[in-house]
Formats: C-alpha cells, structure tokens, sequence
C-alpha cells in the first residue's frame, strides 16, 4: 500500500472507532505499567514479586510484561534469587 | 461484479495440522494437484506448538518444521492460510468447496516477514501462541516457524496509528484489505480438522479457570518449549520456580457432568512426558501425577510409563475432588485415595496441570453432509475395515477429526486417507487436474 489517502483513512477510523478507542485506552494503560517496570529496574536487577511489591502492582502482570519486553528485546534475565530470577532493563536496548 | 475466483485441484485437504500435511504429502508425491485450507494463519496445527513428543522424546518443532516445509515447497501442493470453508458440497461428480480468504491487512505478495511492523506497534495483546503468558503486537506474525512467514493486524486491537505502514519497507501494510471468497474444486476430498481442549472454565470444582497457577496441558507444553513465553519452566502468578508440581488426570474426559464419556488416550501419555521433562527442567521438583488408570497403550508406552516411575514421579491412584486458591499463590487440590483406605486428603502444589480432554475442532453440520458420531468426532462409515471412509462420497478424514490419537496413529491414518483418495482419483473417470 502507498501513502494512504487521507479521506479513506478518516472513514476507516469512523467505522472502527469502538476498536480503536479500545486499543488506544489499553495503550495508556500499558505505557503506564511498562513505564513503572522499567522504573524500578533501570539500576538493579529485581526479581517480578519485588517489582510488583515496590511498584504496586500485581505480580502475574508484571510477569506478563517482564516476558514481553524480553521477548522484545529491553529487558534481560540475570541471576537467580532463592525461587525466583531476577531482571533488568537492557542497556543496550 | 468481480467475477469469483474458481481454482481446480484432484484432492482437497481441510485443516493444515500433521494428518492434513501428511495426507497432502502423501497424494502430490503420487502426482496429484492438493490445495490444503487452513483456518489459522500458519499451517503445523497442535504439533508445531508443543515441546517434545512421546515416547520418542523428539523435538517437536525439529520433526514438524520439515514436513511444514516440504508441503510448503511442493509443486503439487498450494496452501490457503487464514481460510474459513464456507460449504463443501458434491454435485456433477465434483466437490465444490467455497471458501473466503480472511484479510491479513498485509498483502501477502509484498510481506517479508522481517517483522518491523511487529517491533514499532505500540499495542501489546495476550499472546495465545504462548498459553496468554506472553505478549505480542497488534501486528504480528504468529510465531519464529510459521509458515507463511506473514504479517497480519489484529483489527480488534489496533489503534489504526499507521506506524506499521510507515515502517514497512516492502509498503506491504493494507489497512483497506476486504475479505476475499473463491471456489475450490476438486474431486476427492481429505478432512484433517483436528481437535481442541475441552475448556479451563467448565468444572466449577477446578476452580472455573480462574486459579492462576491451575493451567492446562498445552499452556504446560508451551512452558517446556525452548522458545516458550518465560524460556524456561516458572509459574505464571509470580514468576516462582516450582518445586511442586501436580497433574490431574482425566480433567475433561471420562466425565459424563461434561457430556464428555469417553477417554481421550493421549492425557496419560502426554502427562507423562510432561512429568519426565520437567524432572530433567527442574531436577529438585517433587512431580505427582493423580490418576484413575493410566492408559499406555502404545508400542513401547509402557516402558514409557515404568521409566518415570523409576525417575521418582510421584504417580498417585486418586480422584481430586476439588482445588482451590491456597496461600503465597499456592493451588490447594482435595483428593479422595483410591488406594488404601480411601481417606479424603488435602495436598499441596506450587503449580498444577489439568490434563484436559481432546473434543473435535469443528462441526461440519451446515457445511457439508458428513456425518458426526455420538462423540461429536467425524463419523467413520466402516471403522473397522476402512476407517477413513465418511458419509459423503470421495470425502475421507484423518486423525483427530476421526477421534481423538497420538501422532503415531495419526500419521497412520493420514496415510490410508491419502492411500484411499488415490485409489478415488484413479478410479473417478475424469482426468487429473491440469
Ligand atoms: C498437551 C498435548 C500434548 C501432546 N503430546 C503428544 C506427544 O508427545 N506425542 C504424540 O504422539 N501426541 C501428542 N499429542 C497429540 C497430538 O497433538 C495429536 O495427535 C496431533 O496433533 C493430531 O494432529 P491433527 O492434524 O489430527 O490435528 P491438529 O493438530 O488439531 O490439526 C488440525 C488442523 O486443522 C485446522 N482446522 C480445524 N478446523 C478447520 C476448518 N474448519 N477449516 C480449516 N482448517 C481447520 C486447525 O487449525 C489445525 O491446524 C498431544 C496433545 C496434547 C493436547
Ligand atoms: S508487513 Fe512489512 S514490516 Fe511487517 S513483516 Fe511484512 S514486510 Fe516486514
Ligand atoms: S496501525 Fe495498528 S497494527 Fe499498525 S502499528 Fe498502529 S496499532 Fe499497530
């Protein structure tokens, strides 16, 4: 697809609204939780019940976005701490 | 009006999973023009996503990648991902099957697969492909070995910001893409639709779905594989390193409350390897398998069985009665001892796996005259003599479609369809397909 033409695009968003103001709600959510994760792991590898401890947040979401930024390259797996690994932001990402 | 697309074959294959890229295989290497329809967007069905496989310990993907690969680079055979059969009906000696074509919004002549879209998506969404213990992108390509290597948007969740457009470098995005439906004709016909899991919610005793470390065999066997959403094996409530880990037999089979009687053979087996896997993941674990019986029925299965008993699984004759949320994320299980006295008792575990039952993917009422069995599974009009043969004329069906088998049987069986539709074309008076 070339440029898209500007009328088409804005008739396509008209009939996918109720789409779009979904995706664009859960994006401000998810900017918020990553943004909170990165926070707390920027300085020091922390393992996920630390994470959601120190930030508030809950554990199994935490790990679900651990995983991603993984899988996407921002964040790495270190070392172990008693049952569970610990995290960090990637430097290099 | 744009006239429908109408495209000729000898041998129609519905469902893309093992026994369709068998069946597939083995009629075009006989020479005969095969069009393989499947629903998802990549082909390799349920194998493809699990980790290891009984009883030969194989690497899934490492056996399943070739043959996704040779039915991909056949001259004889053409695939139609991402394809939803309409109708499958006969007439004038001829199936006609009408499919539509789903839109990607990704123009499958111009994509490359190298996944920028992918990687500037601002949207993150639950990643099925993993068990949902993962993300992906609103754009995505389902996983590092399927084929096709396309793209596709995920319209329920994308916020139409155009930064995939903008990114691609082949200009493939095409956020305008329509559903597309063409016709398929042919003269015989294979169905190799395959299976799902009886649902994580049906049994309000296992907690409804709702406990986050009760997961289900096939979140188990992406957890064992080496690309898995963790690349390793920890729970998904908190990250923990499980050092216990239970498995509940006949969770969705042999259960008439689930309209479900009959046993899906392959949970014993497919527990088993699961437990010998994670002994050789996490070497410290206690694993314990509750079970009515176990059903290891195959060549060389018993063994099989013995051999993790000799690794110290923990293999328990009891019927769980209930489990629940215990404390620090824990999964509480009541069982009732089928040994012993009988005694009620309470256990335990880190994590636990409902080996959950096998029930047919699809429902061909509606769709095309072939017939289904009490058990929901495509009807086999002479199981004993010729297992393959539906209700419907030249039309066949293989592996768990059928009923619910292990890749052995099925593969079998993939072979007899195709040997069966051979015999069809060759004895049908019109010629092969141009
Ligand atoms: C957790 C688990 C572990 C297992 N481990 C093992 C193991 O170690 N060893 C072993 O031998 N077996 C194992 N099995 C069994 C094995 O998965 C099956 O035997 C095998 O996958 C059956 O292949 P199939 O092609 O018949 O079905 P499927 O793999 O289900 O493939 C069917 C395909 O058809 C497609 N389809 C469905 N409906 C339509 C439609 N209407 N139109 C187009 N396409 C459609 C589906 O999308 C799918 O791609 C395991 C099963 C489970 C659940
Ligand atoms: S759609 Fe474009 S950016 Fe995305 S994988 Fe295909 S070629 Fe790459
Ligand atoms: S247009 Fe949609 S799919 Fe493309 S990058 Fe934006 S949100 Fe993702």
């Amino acid at each position: 697809m070339g440029k898209p033409d500007k009328e088409a695009m804005k008739a396509l968003r008209k009939q996918r609204k109720a789409y779009i103001d979904r995706a664009q709600q859960e994006m401000k959510k998810q900017r918020k939780l990553i943004k909170a994760i990165k926070e707390q792991i920027k300085d020091e590898p922390k393992t996920v019940p630390r994470i959601a401890s120190e930030a508030k947040l809950q554990a199994d979401q935490v790990l679900l976005y651990v995983a991603a930024l993984r899988k996407y390259g921002q964040v790495v797996e270190v070392d172990k701490d008693g049952d569970y690994f610990t995290y960090k932001l990637d430097a290099e990402a | 009006m744009k006239e429908t697309l109408r495209l000729q074959y000898d041998a129609l294959v519905i469902g893309g999973g093992i026994a369709g890229l068998q069946s597939a295989l083995d009629l075009a290497d006989q020479d005969f023009k095969v069009a393989v329809i499947e629903k998802d967007a990549t082909i390799g069905g349920k194998m493809i996503r699990l980790s290891k496989v009984f009883p030969t310990l194989d690497c899934a993907s490492c056996i399943t990648t070739p043959k996704m690969a040779a039915a991909a680079h056949h001259d004889n055979i053409d695939l139609f991902t991402y394809c939803e059969v309409n109708s499958l009906d006969r007439s004038q000696g001829r199936l006609k099957a009408s499919i539509t074509q789903k839109p990607r919004y990704v123009d499958p002549d111009k994509c490359i697969g190298c996944r920028q879209c992918e990687y500037q998506c601002p949207v993150y969404v639950p990643d099925q492909e993993q068990g949902g213990f993962n993300l992906r992108k609103a754009v995505y390509i389902p996983f590092s070995n399927a084929i096709p290597q396309l793209a596709l948007i995920d319209v329920e969740h994308c916020a139409l910001c155009g930064k995939c457009a903008k990114v691609c470098p082949t200009e493939a995005i095409d956020y305008f893409q329509q559903p597309e439906d063409f016709v398929i004709e042919a003269k015989t016909a294979v169905l190799a639709t395959g299976f799902k899991l009886t649902p994580m919610d049906q049994k309000k005793e296992y907690g409804q779905g709702q406990i986050p470390n009760v997961i289900s065999s096939l979140q188990m066997e992406r957890l064992l594989a080496p690309h898995g959403p963790y690349q390793r094996v920890i729970r998904p409530s908190d990250g923990k390193e499980p050092d216990s880990i239970a498995y509940v037999q006949c969770a969705g089979s042999r259960d008439l409350s689930l309209g479900i009687s009959y046993c899906s053979r392959v949970c014993c087996m497919y527990a088993i390897k699961q437990a010998m896997l994670l002994s050789g993941a996490l070497p410290l674990a206690d694993i314990t398998i509750y079970y009515m019986d176990i059903r290891a029925f195959g060549k060389g299965y018993e063994q099989f069985f013995q051999n993790a008993k000799a690794m110290g699984i923990e293999f328990v004759k009891a019927k769980v009665g209930r489990i629940e949320q215990g404390e620090n994320h824990n999964v509480l299980l009541r069982i009732e001892e089928q040994e012993g006295d009988g005694r009620v008792v309470r256990r335990e575990h880190d994590l636990v796996v409902l080996s959950l039952g096998m029930v047919p993917d699809w429902n061909p009422a509606g769709i095309c005259p072939v017939g289904t069995g009490d058990d929901a599974f495509i009807k086999c009009v002479r199981p004993k003599l010729a297992p393959t043969l539906t209700e419907m004329e030249g039309v066949f069906v293989a592996g768990v479609a059928a009923g619910p088998k292990d890749i052995v049987d099925t593969i079998a069986e993939a072979g007899a369809a195709a040997m069966e539709a051979s015999n069809y074309l060759n004895s049908s008076a019109s010629g092969r397909a141009a």
